[in-house]
């Protein structure tokens, strides 16, 4: 490995344009005159899942991979991203962030508990290694501009400041990159990004709107034939058809409202009253006319 | 949002159905985009035909004109004429509006009139007693066709297409926010409107064919859709499918949306 390779990490949510940018990046230095490697990880980026690119450059690269501790700079486009990568940078490095906060798709697989809230934020983290950071509200600036899918490079933007790349070079590489139509705003966003204000420290979640307790299942017996299809589909196994084919509830407990049995009814007999509503008295009484 | 049983005529509930049949999920998905668009409920005119599916008109509480078998096109042609402002909806079946009424319906698509068709596809003859439809899935067995039908099904989205239709989309019963949302589109399209709903027929097409019931039905219907698969196949919902007869894969969602002049029976200039 050659003594003048640093590596730079980035990384942030699927969707925000972590790998579009980590190729810009990597373009910029090539301009630059450097030798770079550049690898990324994209699992299940699609779903909501973690997305991150090394980028390693130096006069000789031979891996892509910056190892644990030793990155300049770490460019986070999502909060708990950041936390989540700091270890990476090397003690004094720099971490740019997007203030932007994403839950999780984990968070929501318990519907009941929450079990898995936003991670707490510590100021500490960056402070006691001698971490210089840069906060941005990048959200927030490139949705000013007309379009939230440019923060990735406001953030880039603000990374420009920890990196010796021309800026002619920044600009040619975003030019190359950005899908096309988008050339303008993309660069505002990297001028934005450049000259932007030092954001605060996010203040812990709000906890998520979760559980409130379980809804009420009205289930209309007189119009109900016992078809089996709520019992089936309800993912809280909530009901269930009994031996004489009369639909019960069995989990009152468990109902999330979730309404897949009301919508998936063939005979409008299942109503959801969630829970701070007072639950109606069901009209069962004909109504005039002939009843069938 | 209200509540979605005032737009029911409550005295004549529960209605005709056989336990399990889709018809009725497609009914309150169609009665939800009523809902959401805020239609008026005397501006709002259903006409169907004959069979299951047109049995559900008696049950909601609009304008409602029952017609003869095949014919709830021409009835639906006449009435938009005479009333413009009206939304007229037709409700109709695979066999009513593909066999008996084949022609009624690829006429009223080449005017373009604006009508919106909402065709409950089951694959059979429900009404009747199981008979083959000509959407039965080649293979699958009818009470006409008791080793299994030798004919191939009907592509009735291309058929519509090619009659000149300027909206087409195919849904599933499986899927009623997706159905909800692709009838409001279509309610709302100036123009012929064509919406396939893949319903089902558990008493006859489940029980020949061994699918089983309703929830069954359901779930055999998902493994058919060409896009992603609905909630339905998560979980256990989907381990219950013995899959003996399978259609071609049918693509879903909006197939085609074009704008064109509308027919209203007057020559313009």
């Amino acid at each position: 490995m050659s003594e003048t390779t640093s590596g730079l990490l980035l990384a942030g949510v699927g969707g925000q344009g972590v790998l579009l940018a980590s190729m810009i990046v990597a373009d910029a230095l090539v301009r630059a005159g450097h030798d770079v490697k550049q690898s990324e990880v994209h699992g299940m980026a699609q779903r909501g899942g973690s997305v991150f690119g090394h980028i390693r450059w130096g006069s000789r690269v031979d891996s892509p991979l910056v190892p644990l501790g030793s990155a300049e700079v770490l460019a986070a486009f999502e909060w708990a991203e950041a936390i989540r990568w700091v270890p990476y940078v090397r003690d004094g490095g720099a971490v740019v962030a997007d203030i932007r906060m994403i839950v999780p798709p984990g968070a929501c697989s318990d519907r009941r508990s929450w079990s898995m809230p936003y991670p707490g934020i510590d100021a500490e983290v960056f402070a006691s290694r001698g971490l210089k950071t840069r906060l941005v509200d990048a959200s927030a600036i490139a949705t000013e501009l007309g379009n939230v899918r440019a923060a990735n490079n406001v953030v880039l933007g603000s990374l420009a400041a920890f990196l010796d790349i021309d800026v002619v070079h920044w600009e040619a590489a975003i030019e190359q990159f950005v899908p096309r139509g988008t050339e303008e705003v993309n660069l505002a966003a990297f001028r934005a990004g450049r000259e932007a204000s030092e954001a605060q420290i996010p203040l812990p979640t709000v906890e998520p709107e979760g559980f409130s307790g379980p809804h009420e299942i009205d289930i209309r017996h007189d119009w109900c034939k016992g078809c089996d299809i709520c019992s089936r589909i309800c993912p809280e196994y909530c009901l269930a058809v009994n031996g004489d084919g009369v639909l019960t509830v069995t989990n009152a407990e468990a109902c999330t409202g979730c309404r897949l049995c009301v919508l998936l009814c063939p005979d409008f007999a299942i109503t959801i009253h969630p829970p701070q509503e007072p639950a109606t008295v069901p009209v069962h009484a004909v109504q005039g006319g002939a009843s069938r | 949002m209200t509540d979605i049983n005032t737009y029911l005529r409550e005295w004549t509930m529960p209605h005709v159905l056989c336990p399990g049949c889709a018809h009725g999920i497609v009914l309150r998905s169609f009665l939800e985009a009523v809902d959401q668009l805020q239609l008026d409920p005397d501006k709002l005119a259903m006409v169907a035909g004959i069979g299951c599916s047109s049995r559900l008109i008696g049950h909601v509480d609009f304008c409602t004109l029952h017609g003869t078998h095949g014919r709830a096109p021409a009835f639906a042609t006449g009435l938009k004429l005479a009333r413009p402002e009206l939304n007229v909806v037709v409700l109709t079946g695979d066999g009513d509006a593909l066999a008996i009424g084949g022609n009624h319906m690829i006429h009223a698509a080449r005017r373009n009139i604006d009508i919106t068709v909402l065709m409950l596809s089951n694959a059979i003859y429900g009404m009747t007693g199981g008979q083959s439809a000509p959407t039965t899935p080649e293979g699958a067995v009818a009470s006409t066709t008791p080793a299994g039908n030798t004919e191939p099904m009907f592509d009735s989205c291309k058929l519509l297409i090619g009659a000149g239709a300027s909206f087409v989309a195919r849904v599933f019963a499986a899927n009623p926010l997706e159905m909800t949302k692709v009838m409001a589109d279509g309610i709302t399209h100036p123009g012929f409107s064509f919406i396939e709903v893949i319903s089902d027929c558990p008493e006859y097409f489940g029980r020949y064919n061994n699918i089983g019931g309703g929830a069954n039905m359901l779930s055999w219907m998902t493994v058919q859709d060409e896009g992603v698969a609905g909630p339905l196949s998560a979980k256990r919902f989907v381990n219950h499918v013995p899959i003996t007869v399978l259609s071609p894969a049918l693509a879903t969602g909006v197939l085609e949306r074009e704008v064109r002049p509308v027919f209203s029976g007057i020559r313009e200039g």
